[in-house]
């Protein structure tokens, strides 16, 4: 039977080339035309260990990962077995193992009825490769004759993929490809329903949302980027290190969180847009520069790729648990910005309104991430880079340089104009101290209510600016859901799903969190009877936060849990269906 | 670069800048006969024996009695968070090589909290001074044992004396590499300008140990006791080139105060190696790419 959209699962060891193998078959079908989403996980340890993969495939755009696996390939039942509380399958889903790895028995038992197929992948690559290292290959090879992926477009990610190595890697990996399509050409009956069936089109782009976050800031016009490694973030600073430099920047990765966020607060009161990048336990250490930043009004742009926590947690693995330290995580009064991309192209977008935010208002912009967006991989259609504005911040003019006051109160929008080093007349003390409008330090009371006024009084005009959010299924629906962030796929799959059977479903994600776009939220809260709030954080900290800003009057159906594994289009379904 | 070392500096009269241009209106908050007063006016003189225009510094600090001196120069100041001023201002000099960048600050934010980013803005070897005030105490805080204070002395902190042992900021510095490594007194004023003058001549990251006495928290005979035990060092270019004749020369006279140039060498700065960098981006794609180009780079 034809399909057009599979999902594969590839298990194995550390070493197995399990990612490498989704990966090409991401690039292969987004060189097609096609769309695809790839997740990786690995093990705790990151390197060696148990990792696996699971990519979706499909000739029309796809929202998330999907749900149970149409093929589920293992390369090391011991490895599987680590992750199996993990993987999904159903009742009709074909399993691909290693003929020399037996099915375990009590699976063997399970799954008796199930199409199965027995392929020698380690004994083709040892004795008809000579080598070991081909293995995936060889199974890409497999599944490209057992599933109907695209031939052509493996080919070309593979000749890509090893282009500046030797020309015999290339064809050795070609060889190990046609080596695994051969022998289940040749040997292998196919018993499942699975092949896919696509229609070519225009190649598109294969993105991570940390790789969309590094354009977006780039695009931005951010020159300079501080960054200190850690999971799931890095991949930002990556980016930035390899082309920052061919753009003018500069990209240091510092000797600490706190020196990462002190360096770009430096850069930028030099008049350069600047960025850093982190995960939970980084920001906590960033928060302390944060407040200097939103005192002494520098802009400044944070990254958090989060992950599962409190501290170490599972660094490899998602959730949704920084946002009361986005929001609140400071001392003092502290004005910032939280905003939240719901997909990797999002990743882009947000990170370029970020920095809009950011130097328009002088302000630190926490641009909240995580891990299920940050590290899969997705398929883009190409796109205008300029579609989003870019906004510089307000320099003083030659008039206001004369008695310059970098602080001045007499502001409708909270907003003073900056000047920047070379600018003469425009010298001023910038600090941490709360200070008068020329910058002198001060503690009298009745400036620091003025100037903490001050700061305060750019929320109004972010959110009447940026008040942005987005709306899926139907306006005027009695039943709705609320979510954030990377929860937006799944969100909106189950919420088409729902209106194919003719329900009427309602979804709000909001992008701008803080300040509170209240009027969004009013407008879509209106008239809901029923709401079904899903986060995934065992607290419940998004409602919380939202129960903390606008009163809630329907029915509540509050879906809170762990992360770690990301909402399936099901579990939401499900819980909205009990509803409508 | 901001400051060209091989140009000879401007007499008075060819002078854009007075030393009175590089002050602000703004009174210093600090005690009577602190040695603070000293180094600000060392930074006022060096800065006019360039001629460098007020616009074109950067003064950034952490936090302390010591960290208040950006807000009395006429510059770009930067009194940020404690510890932290080495970060902020490396990050103004990477963004804006064309500023002339003085990182200012106490023994207690730059090694007890700030300790961390020593090493590295030496490792990196950013073009810029960093003047440590050392009063072997926390002033601003009101008298507590600092990282420099001599072992066995009663603070408000250490009622029954102190018992860790002091660090010597210019032992540090040398075994941190830093490129350019002096110490002055805040007592002598003449030598302390031409301190500061050359280490902001400096190609590369300079230091400055600037001894600058408490008399509110160490005593009124402080003043005293620091400037009896100083003693000026001339090293010769060769001993100069060398850590270990800098090393030795700490060891040999402990308990004496060493002022002079200590130690100095010419390595690779950072901004140097920021630019070999952009190239070595740029040539790998044959020419400076559009944004759109960078996108084409996510092409399967």
């Amino acid at each position: 039977m034809a399909s057009n959209d599979i999902i594969i699962g590839i298990v194995g060891s550390g070493g197995d080339g399990v990612i490498t193998a989704g990966e090409f078959i991401v690039s292969a079908v987004s060189n097609e035309g096609l769309y695809s989403f790839l997740l990786k996980s690995y093990g705790p340890q990151i390197r060696g260990g148990e990792s696996s993969c699971r990519v979706r495939v499909s000739q029309n755009p796809v929202q998330s990962q999907g749900d149970e696996l149409d093929a589920l390939v293992v390369l090391s039942w011991a490895d599987f077995i680590k992750f199996e509380h993990e993987i999904d399958i159903h009742g009709a889903t074909a399993i691909v193992h290693d003929e020399d790895d037996p099915m375990p028995e009590e699976h063997a038992a399970r799954w008796a009825d199930r199409p199965t197929y027995s392929i020698p992948f380690k004994r083709l690559a040892k004795e008809e490769m000579q080598t070991v290292l081909t293995k995936n290959i060889i199974m890409l090879g497999s599944l490209i004759e057992l599933f109907g992926l695209p031939d052509k477009g493996i080919r070309h990610a593979i000749e890509k993929k090893f282009e500046k190595k030797s020309a015999g890697v290339v064809s050795k990996n070609l060889e190990a490809l046609d080596c695994g399509k051969n022998y289940v050409a040749e040997n292998i009956t196919k018993k499942d329903d699975y092949f896919l069936e696509f229609t070519q089109s225009e190649p598109k782009l294969v993105m991570e949302g940390n790789a969309a976050i590094a354009l977006g800031a780039t695009v931005a016009g951010c020159r300079f980027f501080a960054g200190y490694p850690i999971t799931p973030a890095s991949e930002v600073m990556h980016w930035m290190a390899h082309h920052l430099p061919a753009v003018g920047g500069t990209v240091v990765q510092a000797e600490d969180e706190i020196s990462a966020a002190g360096m770009v607060v430096g850069a930028s009161f030099g008049g350069e847009k600047a960025m850093t990048a982190t995960s939970g336990p980084g920001f906590t250490l960033k928060s302390e520069i944060m407040g200097l930043a939103a005192m002494a009004e520098v802009p400044m742009v944070i990254v958090d790729v989060q992950r599962g926590g409190p501290s170490t947690g599972i660094p490899t693995k998602n959730e949704q648990s920084d946002l009361m330290q986005a929001v609140y995580g400071s001392h003092g009064d502290s004005p910032r910005v939280v905003i939240a991309p719901t997909d990797v192209e999002d990743c882009f977008d947000t990170a370029v309104q970020a920095f809009g935010i950011a130097e328009e208002f002088q302000i630190p912009v926490v641009l909240l991430s995580d891990q299920f967006i940050g590290q899969r991989k997705e398929t883009v259609r190409p796109f205008d880079v300029s579609r989003r504005k870019v906004y510089d911040r307000i320099a003083p003019t030659a008039e206001e340089l004369v008695d310059y006051k970098r602080y001045r109160l007499d502001t409708d929008t909270g907003i003073s104009p900056m000047s920047a080093p070379g600018m003469a007349g425009g010298q001023y003390p910038a600090g941490g101290i709360e200070h008068t409008e020329v910058g002198d330090p001060t503690s009298r009371v009745d400036l620091h209510v003025d100037m903490t006024e001050k700061r305060y009084r750019k929320y109004k005009h972010i959110v009447s600016k940026y008040s942005f959010v987005r709306r899926y299924g139907d306006e005027d629906a009695e039943v709705g859901i609320l979510g954030w962030g990377s929860t937006k796929g799944v969100i909106k799959e189950a919420v088409a799903k729902l209106r194919d059977e003719g329900h009427k479903v309602g979804a709000m994600i909001p992008q701008l969190l803080h300040p509170f776009p209240a009027e969004a939220f009013d407008d879509f809260l209106g008239g809901k009877k029923k709401l079904v709030v899903a986060e995934l954080s065992f607290r419940g900290q998004f409602l919380q936060f939202i129960r903390s800003r606008c009163e809630i009057d329907a029915e509540l159906h509050h879906i809170a849990r762990v992360g770690g594994r990301p909402f399936s289009v099901r579990e939401l379904y499900d819980a909205l269906k009990e509803v409508v | 670069m901001a400051v060209d070392a091989n140009k000879k500096n401007p007499s008075q009269d060819e002078k854009k800048f007075k030393v009175a241009d590089y002050k602000r209106d703004l009174k210093p908050v600090w005690c009577t006969g602190c040695g603070d007063f000293g180094v600000l006016q060392a930074v006022y003189r060096a800065l006019n024996e360039q001629d460098i225009e007020p616009e074109n510094v950067g003064v950034i600090s952490g936090i302390g009695c010591s960290s208040r001196l950006p807000g009395y120069v006429n510059a770009y100041g930067f009194n940020s968070v404690h510890g932290r001023a080495l970060p902020i201002a490396q990050g103004l000099k990477l963004a804006r090589p064309d500023v002339t960048v003085l990182a200012v600050g106490g023994d207690g934010d730059g090694i007890s909290i700030g300790m961390g980013h020593f090493p590295h803005a030496a490792r990196r070897n950013v073009d810029m001074t960093y003047i440590m005030m050392d009063n072997f105490i926390y002033g601003l805080t009101k008298g507590q044992v600092s990282p420099t204070t001599p072992k066995g002395d009663v603070t408000v902190s250490t009622p029954y004396a102190s018992v860790d042992s002091p660090l010597d900021p210019v032992k540090l510095a040398l075994s941190f590499n830093v490129s350019f490594i002096a110490r002055a007194f805040a007592g002598d004023l003449k030598h302390m300008t031409q301190m500061v003058k050359q280490a902001i001549e400096h190609r590369g990251f300079s230091f400055v140990h600037a001894v600058s006495p408490c008399p509110t928290f160490r005593g009124m005979n402080e003043f005293k006791r620091v400037r009896g035990s100083v003693n000026y060092v001339e090293p010769t270019d060769d001993e100069l080139a060398s850590k270990a004749a800098a090393f030795a020369r700490e060891e040999e006279f402990a308990g004496q105060i060493n002022l002079g140039l200590l130690y100095k060498a010419r390595r690779g700065t950072y901004d140097e190696e920021s630019d070999a960098v952009k190239d070595r981006s740029r040539a790998s794609r044959g020419r400076e790419p559009s944004m759109q180009e960078l996108l084409d780079t996510f092409r399967p």
